[in-house]
């Protein structure tokens, strides 16, 4: 550990070293933009005629910086869907450049995009991809509802939690060690619907990046990864209309400019309509079932070093029976930041995060009723500091503070928790540093350390157990600080670039989590229940080497990335068989701990440009835990393991009005646990298990089509129709398999197979004025 | 209330949405490793009481047990009164005198083939059925019943309880399992679950429901087995064997436990 330390030492020394160099250098700084809707954009590649050693690519809010001698430059700037744009720069002294790129009227794209064709090649970023939302509008989906979660689920490494499902599993790590940013804000369960749809309206949001364990330093908290959402920031030129009209639900949103070019505003808003059918039936009349969300933004430029940004989002599920039996839950998220240039080279991002994820669950019946009610709280303050040293210097470094409240499952009511639960409360802490160290034309290396801390608050009983019982109860006082854990996550990424159209990509991360969800379910469910650190709770760790090799062909049309991956996890939880953690008084007395290991090979070949596009992706792996007081302590696999998983998505673009899409999936069951025996007790058939998850669902396989008619009438108005038939030729997939007596003779054992849908056909239209 | 949140789930999403299918399928059959079955009950009625020994079976074999008739079989209590099980037919062995006290802690020990099974359990204190409740709540235009079983809590932490309901001589055989994790020392307010749709509570019907004190291992016992069984969208842990109160890797349960039973006829108001 120390080594490592030292060794990350040694390379920011190689960077301060070159901060002396240039002097002499002036700089060049701006925000690129779309010219046409005046939102920034993010990841444009600057590049220099002149200095073929200089790639400069603009951060989350457009914004880049170049330290250069003085002289006479050509600059190029580029993005993925845009022109190129050339201009000439004498540079005498500081300038701000402000640039303004045209979309191209161009063919298709490939939702999984680079920001420049050869992007893949130069950028030591291991295991990261990111989504376009325009190109994820002719991904099939089910329902119709075009959805970064179910996109990311394509891509090789990343599986879905099922069927439908809006939960994903990274590299053999849980649903909970991925960290899912909206505009920065956490989100603590990112589906609606029991998982059948995401969080993330697409019309409101700009791009999604995952990065899948080999986070640059500035992101922190999960094990297996970041997947970076970010909104739109609305049109500042102009007013414009988006919309979608599908069978369960509808979308609306509009953008346009509070002062132009100074400030805009995006609103955006998404509701089911189920329930208004089943309130017209007699049968499912008292049924509730629906969600709503609301995202909402909008930025202002103080000056042209100051800008603000708010950003908010609402979202709310209700499922219910009449009066008698309700749940509802709902994320709340609000952000506002800050960007200032502080001077030409340095730019700051401040921060000020809110998130609130609660559910509810009610009860009514007669004289009883209760309600559940389970609640986190995040309170996240947050500095981000760019520092453009150099041309091949770029450090980023900051701090983040939050302040965790966690309520779990509170009974009010009739029913009640025997001894009053309070929230807990928790501070997590971290300072970071990273530096992006462009060697030469071949080498780039990005490397860091953060350092993060959870010190657990007062206001709640601690007991500290040991083989099962109680060994001491702390009683912090509010506001009174218990056990602080600190721990160094160093990371590093390289890429070596071979030759014009081979790079090799090397990497490791230690990635450190204080937030731990405690589930056992079979899809993300909303009565999960996180619990922070404590004193038998310690920070959940996981350290990812990867090495990966990226080729492109045919002039960058081609794209191969092939990636090796193996992690090991410390301080895994799972809890005891026969736990019931939702009513328990201390969820801790239950708790058990182990360690986990994956390891996997990832494919994905992609074609980018062209009337037919797509990718293909593919991912060998294993996944396995081990935990003291499961499965004897022995290893066995998690339910995520799958061997093989295979994604093909193709887009053909037959002219101007049509579109053709495709998406066939196939992956090796998940381990499961089927009885070998059974016994009888009391007159009732109970069943014998020998070893965990070494049996196997059936393999998973389904097709999915979707066409799309656009019909551009005039310039500005948009209406599309999209026609998607869900799993095409009804292939009945698995979602449980259960034994039971069976009915006609209750002397054999049937084995019922549950599929949740065969087709699944869907019309959505979308419009744009 | 965590499977009426299950069922409603299930009930929901899976009615109204869409149809799902269910298809009887085989699946290969796995190496099952024969175990012994323990089925011992001691109530606070007189005895004798019955302890059951009998073979696990695999899989796709028909539900027939083999019985165990080659054991010897002790029940003792912290008195120091000791009983040796007669050996009726059939795999069942009886006690001779022993008798079932509040508060009295039972030794189990079963020697069988060379191979020796112990387990213990405390006999818990009454708490009296004082009565059941029929509760009524309307859904989607019917009217639905379900019984609430009356009783006190006592003020100390630990108690658990089983009830057993048998609709119209009908056993439900769903695992109703209470303990005082919540409500602890107050009348009982739960509702007993029916999440059998085929054995509904009807008007008109006859209900009587079975109370049983029950120890905490015995608790353990029957809330992994309800855990288990409602594997649909948001539930259903990893199956295991359910952790039993029987040293020397035999499967059942050693129980100690009281027993009371009322019913109640629906009427209509």
């Amino acid at each position: 550990m120390y080594r490592k330390a030292i060794l990350l030492l040694f390379f920011g020394m190689l960077g301060a070293a070159q901060l002396i160099q240039a002097q002499d250098n002036t700089t060049v700084n701006g925000t690129v933009k779309d010219k046409l809707t005046g939102e920034t954009i993010i990841g444009a590649v600057i590049k220099i005629e002149q200095l073929p050693n200089v790639v400069v690519t603009s951060n989350e809010y457009g914004f880049y910086a170049i330290s250069l001698p003085k002289g006479k430059y050509d600059f190029k700037i580029s993005f993925v869907g845009f022109e190129e744009k050339r201009i000439a720069v004498d540079l005498n002294g500081p300038l701000n450049l402000p640039v303004f790129l045209e979309s191209k009227n161009q063919l298709a794209e490939v939702v999984v995009e680079s920001k420049r064709k050869d992007d893949n090649l130069i950028k030591a970023q291991v295991g990261t991809e990111t989504l376009n939302m325009k190109s994820i509008s002719k991904v099939p989906v089910i329902f119709g509802e075009k959805d970064v979660l179910k996109t990311i689920q394509l891509l090789p490494g990343v599986k879905s939690a099922g069927e439908g499902n809006s939960g994903f599993y990274v590299r053999g790590g849980a649903a909970d060690q991925n960290l899912i940013l909206l505009d920065e804000a956490p989100v603590y369960n990112a589906s609606h619907l029991l998982g059948f749809f995401s969080t993330f309206n697409s019309d409101a949001i700009k791009d999604a990046t995952i990065i899948k364990g080999n986070a640059p330093a500035q992101y922190g908290g999960r094990l297996s990864s970041v997947l970076d959402v970010k909104m739109k920031e609305g049109n500042n030129k102009n007013y414009t209309v988006n919309g979608g009209l599908g069978l369960i639900s509808s979308r609306l949103s509009i953008e346009g400019p509070i002062q132009e070019d100074k400030s805009s505003f995006i609103i955006s808003g998404r509701r089911t309509y189920a329930d208004v059918i089943l309130k017209a039936t007699e049968k499912f009349k008292d049924n509730i079932l629906y969600f709503y969300d609301l995202n909402a933004k909008a930025n202002y430029k103080i000056n042209d070093k100051n800008r603000i940004y708010f950003s908010g989002y609402f979202g709310k599920d209700e499922l219910g029976l009449g009066s008698s039996f309700g749940i509802n839950w709902g994320n709340k998220t609000g952000t506002v930041r800050w960007n200032r240039i502080i001077n030409n080279k340095l730019f700051l991002n401040t921060s000020f995060i809110y998130s609130d994820y609660s559910y509810n669950v009610g009860l009514k019946n007669g004289e009883t009723n209760f309600n559940v009610n389970s609640n986190i709280k995040d309170v996240n303050l947050k500095q981000d500091y760019t520092f453009y040293l150099n041309p091949k210097n770029t450090i980023r470094y900051g701090f983040n503070s939050i302040l965790h409240t966690i309520t779990p499952s509170v009974f009010s009511g009739t029913v009640n928790n025997n001894i009053n639960k309070v929230g807990r409360n928790g501070l997590e802490n971290a300072i970071y540093f990273n530096n992006n160290y462009k060697a030469n034309q071949k080498l780039t290396l990005d490397y860091g350390l953060r350092v993060s801390a959870y010190s657990l608050m007062g206001g709640d009983v601690y007991n500290i157990y040991k083989e099962n019982s109680i060994t001491e109860s702390i009683a912090l006082k509010k506001n009174e600080f218990g056990k602080t854990y600190i721990n160094l996550e160093p990371r590093f990424t390289s890429n070596y670039r071979i030759n014009d159209v081979s790079s090799i990509k090397l990497a490791y991360a230690r990635n450190v989590q204080h937030l731990h969800l405690l589930s056992n379910a079979t899809a993300a469910s909303p009565s999960d229940q996180w619990i922070g650190n404590s004193y038998n709770i310690k920070p959940e760790l996981a350290d990812q080497a990867s090495i990966g090799f990226a080729r492109n062909f045919k002039d960058n049309t081609y794209e191969l990335g092939a990636e090796l991956y193996y992690k090991f996890m410390q301080n895994q939880l799972d809890y005891k068989d026969g736990a019931n953690i939702i009513t328990i008084a201390d969820v801790e007395s239950a708790l058990l701990y182990g360690v986990g290991r994956a390891y996997g090979f990832e494919l994905l070949a992609k074609k980018k440009f062209g009337l037919l596009s797509g990718w293909i992706s593919y991912t060998l792996s294993k996944t396995e835990r081990k935990i003291n007081g499961i499965n004897g302590g022995n290893w066995y696999n998690a339910k995520q393991d799958r061997t093989h998983d295979i994604s093909i998505v193709t887009i053909l673009e037959l002219n101007q009005k049509w579109t053709l899409s495709g998406v066939f999936v196939y992956n090796t069951g998940d381990a499961v646990t089927f009885p070998t025996g059974k016994y009888n007790i009391g007159n009732q058939t109970i069943f014998q298990y020998a070893s965990r998850n070494t049996n196997r669902m059936p393999n998973y396989h389904r097709l999915d089509v979707s066409v799309t008619y656009e019909n551009k009438t005039k310039k500005k108005n948009v209406g599309s129709w999209n026609f998607s038939l869900y799993n095409v030729y009804g292939r009945e997939n698995a979602y449980r398999i259960a034994f039971q007596d069976d009915p006609l003779d209750n002397t054999k054992t049937q084995i019922v197979r549950t599929a949740l849908f065969k087709w699944v056909p869907s019309v959505t239209y979308n419009f744009k004025f | 209330m965590i499977m009426y949140f299950k069922i409603a789930k299930y009930f929901l999403f899976l009615s109204i949405l869409f149809t799902s299918c269910d298809k009887i399928i085989t699946l290969p059959v796995e190496a099952n490793e024969q175990k012994i079955v323990i089925e011992a009950n001691i109530t606070d009625q007189p005895g004798p009481y019955l302890v059951k020994l009998t073979k696990s079976v695999g899989i796709s074999e028909a539900n027939v047990y083999p019985f165990i008739d080659n054991a010897l079989v002790i029940i003792a209590d912290n008195l120091g009164n000791k009983d040796t099980l007669i050996n009726t037919n059939g795999g069942i062995y009886k006690t001779r005198s022993l008798l079932g006290i509040y508060g009295r802690t039972y030794f189990l020990e079963v020697k069988v083939n060379g191979n020796t099974y112990t387990a213990q359990s405390t006999m818990p204190n009454k708490v009296n059925l004082d009565n059941l409740r029929v509760n009524t709540f309307p859904i989607n235009g019917e009217t639905r019943y379900n019984i609430i079983p009356v009783y006190q809590d006592p003020i100390a932490l630990g108690n658990s309880y089983r009830f057993i309901q048998k609709i119209n001589d009908t056993i439900d055989n769903n695992y109703n399992i209470f303990n005082d994790n919540l409500n602890n020392g107050k009348i009982n307010q739960r509702p007993l679950n029916n999440r059998n749709e085929d054995l509904t509570v009807k008007l008109n019907d006859s209900v009587a429901v079975e109370m049983q004190c029950i120890s905490p291992s015995a608790y353990t016992y029957f809330y992994t087995l309800t855990q288990q069984s409602g594997a649909g969208p948001g539930g259903g842990t990893v199956p295991s064997n359910p952790p039993n109160n029987i040293t020397g890797g035999a499967l059942g349960l050693f129980s100690t436990h009281t027993t009371q039973t009322k019913a109640i006829k629906i009427l209509g108001n």
